[in-house]
């Protein structure tokens, strides 16, 4: 059971648009609902290939680093493992929760306190209200924010405001955690936290994908790491 | 849907509770405004319309009337106007993190709709001060709101996903909606409206859900039991299209946004 996959990609393919205007899509879209045909696998003026063929597979309790210079392709793989947008060819196999911790506080919003933002991401995140209203004294507690946490976060600073983002999703019951370039939040002391916590993510099983520029600090912390250059996938 | 929406309920209810913080931060008269934004509309048209201009609609007062109609159009252009910015406004959450799209929308019929229940409770408590007879038939009252609840829905989020696509939705809707306050009987009565165009207005879903609910509360009437089941009919098939191409085309919003 242990060696099963939790994540899979087999040869997977994303083509993205460089154009604005984007009236093709909507078109072919509205088509596929009629006819249920899949759309074009070939590239047409001013698309590109975002990934090529790229196959890997994640087990349970890893820690896997994504590794390349920006463009490459590392982040259209997360988005693709957290389901928020599709593979134009190949498969992809998700087993488990996914907390996305893809640029951090995407769900926070200026004028609602770091309580009410908690719920907010919190949820985003995939816990539930109940779950939320049983953690938040642990969440506050690992922010270092008590003093703050009825103010609007508006009036944060922006490391005040990583600090609650990024203790809000460590928090998450996910199975799989997906982080982006979050790894140079906050202070010295909260930066150790916070690896502090991602190695007890992978003590209980949990599964880590992160990425980075940073390949000092991915080899230390990962299992393994796949390069990416491109799009494609180098070894 | 429901099976779609369920494992997501906590987040449609956070979504919904913080679209309603925000409306009312850091405002002197907070829910108020749910309340004063019909009435004055209200007395605007009673102003214009009875004092001015004179005319008569319906025997009975200009307030009832006037409130009966801007209530639920409040409610409708309200719930269309938030929507039609709500996913593309929020492209840092649909590119960032999965959830059913059709979530952001929705929050904004909801708490619109929160708004309009308001608006109801003042509306009621109008009808006991003038004094008009309340009989069983206002419980068509509950259709006709399932009603005006699943076409506003259906206009939000076929509004919010195109405007994913075309920002010319925005700027087209905004004009659109006045063309719709017109063709909806708020200002005036369909009742003195020529046979010729009743036909063309009540292709608005809106014009048969207005005149309707005036005439449940205010006159005590029924509903003709054919017309309002067609109205049903029509709107279900719409809604159930619009849903079907929504979450078809939801897979690419992140990738078009």
């Amino acid at each position: 059971m242990l060696s099963d996959p939790v994540i899979s990609f087999q040869q997977v393919w994303k083509k993205y648009s460089k154009q604005q205007a984007l009236n093709n899509s909507l078109r072919e879209e509205l088509f596929s609902v009629i006819t249920g045909r899949k759309s074009r696998e070939e590239l047409a003026a001013g698309e590109f290939w975002a990934l090529k063929d790229i196959s890997f597979s994640v087990k349970k309790g890893e820690c896997i680093g994504l590794y390349g210079p920006n463009g490459s392709g590392k982040s259209t793989i997360l988005k693709l493992i957290s389901n928020v947008t599709y593979p134009t060819k190949g498969a992809i196999g998700v087993k488990g929760r996914v907390a996305p911790l893809i640029e951090l506080g995407a769900g926070m919003h200026p004028d609602l306190t770091g309580i009410e933002n908690i719920y907010m991401n919190g949820t985003i995140l995939g816990l539930t209200i109940k779950e939320l209203k049983r953690k938040i004294p642990e969440i506050v507690e690992f922010s270092g924010l008590d003093d703050f946490i009825n103010v609007p976060v508006k009036k944060y600073s922006s490391g005040m405001y990583l600090r609650l983002a990024f203790s809000i999703a460590v928090h998450s019951p996910a199975d799989i955690f997906l982080f982006d370039e979050v790894l140079a939040v906050g202070d010295d002391n909260f930066q150790a936290k916070c690896l502090e916590r991602i190695e007890l993510i992978m003590k209980n099983n949990g599964t880590i994908l992160v990425v980075s520029h940073d390949g000092v600090a991915l080899k230390s912390l990962c299992d393994d790491i796949i390069s990416l250059k491109s799009g494609a996938a180098i070894y | 849907m429901i099976r779609r929406l369920y494992a997501y309920k906590d987040l449609l209810l956070v979504f919904i509770w913080r679209e309603f913080l925000i409306r009312y931060k850091q405002t002197a008269i907070g829910v108020l405004w749910a309340i004063l934004q019909p009435v004055s509309l209200m007395m605007l048209f009673t102003f214009i319309f009875g004092v001015v201009l004179k005319t008569t609609q319906k025997e009975y007062p200009y307030t009832l009337f006037y409130f009966a109609g801007v209530l639920p159009w409040t409610f409708f252009s309200g719930a269309t106007n938030f929507s039609v910015t709500s996913l593309s406004g929020n492209f840092n959450l649909v590119t960032k993190i999965y959830f059913p799209r059709e979530i952001i929308p929705l929050s904004g019929v909801a708490i619109n709709f929160i708004d309009y229940l308001i608006g109801l409770v003042v509306y009621f408590l109008l009808l006991l001060c003038y004094g008009i007879p309340l009989t069983w038939n206002i419980l068509w009252l509950f259709p006709l709101l399932v009603m005006l609840v699943l076409y506003t829905t259906s206009i939000s989020l076929l509004l919010a996903a195109l405007n994913v696509y075309y920002r010319d939705v925005k700027l087209a809707s905004t004009f659109l909606l006045q063309f719709l306050f017109f063709a909806t009987p708020v200002i005036y009565s369909i009742d003195r409206v020529e046979n010729r165009w009743k036909t063309l207005l009540f292709l608005n879903p809106l014009t048969f859900i207005v005149e309707n609910m005036r005439r449940v509360t205010i006159e005590g009437r029924g509903i003709v039991l054919w017309q309002i089941a067609a109205e049903m009919a029509g709107i279900l098939i719409l809604y159930f299209v619009i849903y079907r191409i929504f979450i078809r085309i939801e897979r690419a919003f992140a990738d078009v946004i």
